[in-house]
């Protein structure tokens, strides 16, 4: 069974978002168990970090999330709304930038408009403004193939800003990038995502990241699938990389690698 | 940097000597070879032989034109239809799992079989005349598209899939704007190969119903031993082969842009002066 998950006193007073209630999924007819009982909140304008090893479904809640997989058991709500297959509240961000590369960096920032209506002259000028917002503004006629790997994830950070979604479900955006490329990255999308006000999903296996981005921290255990605890990150923003050297900082670190430790 | 890549791209004039000078060496040999009775000259006619009837079938008698434009006609209309069928049928068989697991034996057995081998039946099913050529042409130009637009389309990068699928696209949103553009490298390939195919197809076309066209011009002079004409026609195969390989070559530049250099700053430039021109730059972002 499921362990019983805190919830913050912080996003309690914030507007639920997400809502997932004994959320589980079974692949293979029920042979492989890749999530079982997870039960969460997310509250508005939050920014939560799932971290656990291979195999502790954190791809596999935000691919429910996404509506891309259905569950085989719970329920799953955005907005309050039933999940029942893709749709536009959320924005997706992938380990590759799954850019097109016969498109401009900026064809590929308003791809997510092209797929919903025609594109208007408004539309074109707010995706010029978000290429600039990732620090892309010298570069929007670039083909991907031009960029280098973090650039490339950035027109994929346009691309998910340019959605309109309030919702951001990242799936290790950052893990095939270098150390320094993916510090910067984060420090930048930390920013970004105030900036914007969204609710963010960020998956990762990397617990100091996880914990230095995040207000709440989903940390998952595997086989099965298992949401193990919820933890509250209560350092103030803006945040900078010191951070990562306090006491305070790495005592929660301790306490994540704990409840990882004991499953 | 362009310099650089032209530099080392372009052969050396030291080297562009040799080739020349080897080139002239075995010219000269064979005329020297026929000349002096060393060649049969009967099925090695004499270079100089070559050339004059060169003269003849292109100006003094003028014959060849006529069976070019046949010829090519052909080719054209066949490998128009042919990779039109393969790349639409690629498309919709790659699009669907359960036509493609139906098709998929029928395929196999098809691809095995030498297509030429078909082409007598398609004469007598459709009689002789352009019809049964263009169909035999359509044979041969149909499979290399077909294969190539439905492994395109199987291979599919998954993730950029998901991604649009996340993005609510449709079924035809995601064959227009993914699967198509990325699957355009693989189909040209085909493409390329399609109509080095149909040149061979309107030969053994030609060669069965003897009518006209290039393929009965070369019959024709082979069977009154009328070597260096045929000689003439197959070179003038020859540069055609090799300016469809070149022309092909220049088309896959153009259309899978995003796979050489020169397209992406082609096309990034371009792009960047269409949208100054709608949007008045972005100057104001």
């Amino acid at each position: 069974m499921a362990k019983p998950v805190e919830n913050s006193t912080a996003s309690a007073q914030a507007k639920t978002v997400i809502e997932g209630r004994d959320v589980g999924k079974t692949f293979g007819g029920g042979a492989v168990i890749a999530l079982e009982g997870a039960n969460f909140t997310v509250a508005e304008g939050s920014f939560v970090s799932l971290v656990g090893p291979s195999g502790c479904g954190k791809s596999t809640l935000l691919r429910l999330i996404a509506g891309l997989i259905d569950r085989t058991s719970g329920s799953l709500t955005v907005h309050g709304r039933d999940i029942t297959g893709p749709h536009t509240d959320v924005g997706m961000m992938f380990q590759r930038a799954t850019l097109l590369e016969w498109r401009t960096a900026i064809e590929n920032v308003l791809l997510p408009i092209e797929i919903q209506r025609s594109v208007t002259s408004a539309d074109k000028a707010r995706a010029a403004e978000l290429l600039a917002m990732v620090g892309l503004k010298d570069f929007a006629f670039s083909f991907p193939s031009q960029l280098s790997g973090g650039m490339q994830q950035r027109v994929a950070l346009a691309r998910l800003l340019q959605t309109g979604a309030d919702i951001l479900l990242m799936d290790e955006p950052f893990g095939a990038l270098d150390e320094f490329t993916r510090e910067r990255l984060n420090l930048e999308l930390m920013r970004i995502v105030s900036e914007v006000g969204a609710t963010t999903l960020f998956v990762t296996h990397n617990i100091l990241e996880a914990i230095f981005l995040a207000d709440e921290v989903m940390v998952m255990t595997p086989r099965p699938g298992r949401l193990a605890r919820m933890v509250h990150v209560p350092f103030a923003r803006p945040r900078t990389p010191e951070l990562t050297l306090t006491p305070e900082f790495n005592a929660l670190v301790a306490e994540v690698r704990d409840i990882l430790g004991t499953h | 940097m362009t310099d650089n890549v032209k530099a080392t791209s372009q052969p050396k004039t030291g080297q562009m000597v040799i080739h020349f000078t080897i080139f002239l060496a075995l010219i000269l040999s064979w005329e020297l070879g026929a000349q002096m009775g060393w060649l049969d000259k009967l099925f090695f006619p004499a270079p100089s032989a070559i050339l004059t009837s060169f003269w003849r079938i292109y100006v003094s008698q003028g014959n060849i034109w006529f069976h070019l434009y046949i010829s090519l006609g052909l080719v054209f209309a066949g490998f128009t239809a042919g990779s039109i069928l393969g790349v639409g049928l690629g498309a919709v068989v790659g699009m669907n799992a359960t036509v493609r697991r139906f098709l998929q034996p029928y395929v196999i057995v098809l691809e095995a079989t030498p297509r030429i081998a078909v082409a007598p039946l398609l004469i007598a099913a459709l009689g002789f005349g352009a019809t049964s050529k263009i169909a035999i042409i359509m044979l041969v130009c149909f499979f290399a598209p077909f294969i190539n637009t439905l492994s395109g389309v199987i291979n599919v990068d998954r993730d950029r899939f998901e991604l649009m699928r996340s993005l609510g696209a449709s079924k035809i949103q995601v064959l227009r704007k993914l699967v198509l553009p990325e699957a355009v490298p693989v189909i040209m390939a085909g493409e390329r190969l399609a109509l080095t195919s149909a040149l061979s197809g309107v030969l053994v076309a030609e060669f069965i119903q003897r009518d006209q066209g290039i393929g009965t011009l070369i019959l024709t002079y082979t069977r009154n031993l009328n070597m260096a004409s045929a000689f003439a026609c197959i070179f003038t195969l020859t540069l055609i082969g090799f300016l469809i390989f070149k022309g092909m070559e220049r088309l896959d530049h153009r259309i899978a842009y995003w796979k050489n250099e020169a397209g992406l700053r082609r096309v990034g430039a371009k792009r960047a002066r269409a949208w100054a021109a709608e949007q008045g730059g972005l100057a104001r972002a």
